[in-house]
């Protein structure tokens, strides 16, 4: 788990490194700023649940996968 | 439209609203530099700036920007910053308005008073929105650049 939230532990930076995209790259896949990709894998910001499904789907993991609950 | 250019659209609207807003604020408390506005007439600038840098912020979301640079300026982390500042916004001007209402001479109480409170509360507002937007222009464009 990388840098979290304390409402959400997210895992987002090793998954988006494993699969060889950077921030900029998967903030176009996923319709958002890079920004928000880096405040998310930050901890700094919880997305919205459609957002945490466009991530997850580019990733190609599931949304538990990539955020649970502390 | 670039997170510069909404910066610099921002950040001028803010700051000449900011100017013209504290200058209107301390004549109207009676602090007054010293030094006076001699034209009048100027003090549309501030609206005028904010009305056309509203029109072109808004034509170019729907005619001249693509669905990804959209995306990018109009995002909902943006959103979420723009909600907290504005939540601020409204949480400062309720203390302030209290503030005004309180330090206004109530024992002599007549219209020309009560038209420059309210004066004095249109100021005070003005002021806080404008130093939001300046403070929003530089936090999102150096989120842009950095994080």
């Amino acid at each position: 788990m990388g840098k979290s939230h304390e409402k959400l532990l997210n895992n987002l930076e090793g998954l988006r490194k494993g699969a060889g995209l950077t921030q900029q790259e998967l903030s176009e896949s996923a319709e958002v700023s890079r920004k928000s990709i880096n405040a998310i894998e930050n901890g700094v910001y919880v997305p919205s649940t459609v957002l945490a499904l466009k991530i997850a789907r580019t990733l190609n993991c599931s949304v538990e996968g990539l955020f649970r609950l502390p | 439209m670039t997170f510069f250019k909404r910066f610099l659209v921002l950040f001028i609207s803010g700051a000449v609203q900011v100017f013209f807003a504290t200058y209107l604020l301390l004549e109207l408390l009676g602090l007054s530099l010293g030094w006076h506005l001699a034209y009048h007439n100027i003090m549309f600038v501030p609206g005028i700036l904010i009305f056309l840098g509203s029109g072109y912020l808004t034509v170019s979301y729907y005619f001249f920007s693509d669905e990804k640079a959209n995306n990018s300026l109009y995002d909902e982390f943006t959103a979420v910053r723009y909600y907290k500042l504005g939540a601020a916004g409204y949480a400062i001007n309720g203390i302030g308005i209290f503030i005004l209402y309180s330090i206004q001479d109530w024992s002599n109480w007549n219209f020309e008073l009560a038209n420059n409170m309210i004066y004095q509360i249109a100021a005070f507002a003005w002021l806080v929105f404008g130093v939001l937007m300046v403070w929003f222009s530089m936090g999102d464009y150096k989120e842009s650049k950095s994080g």
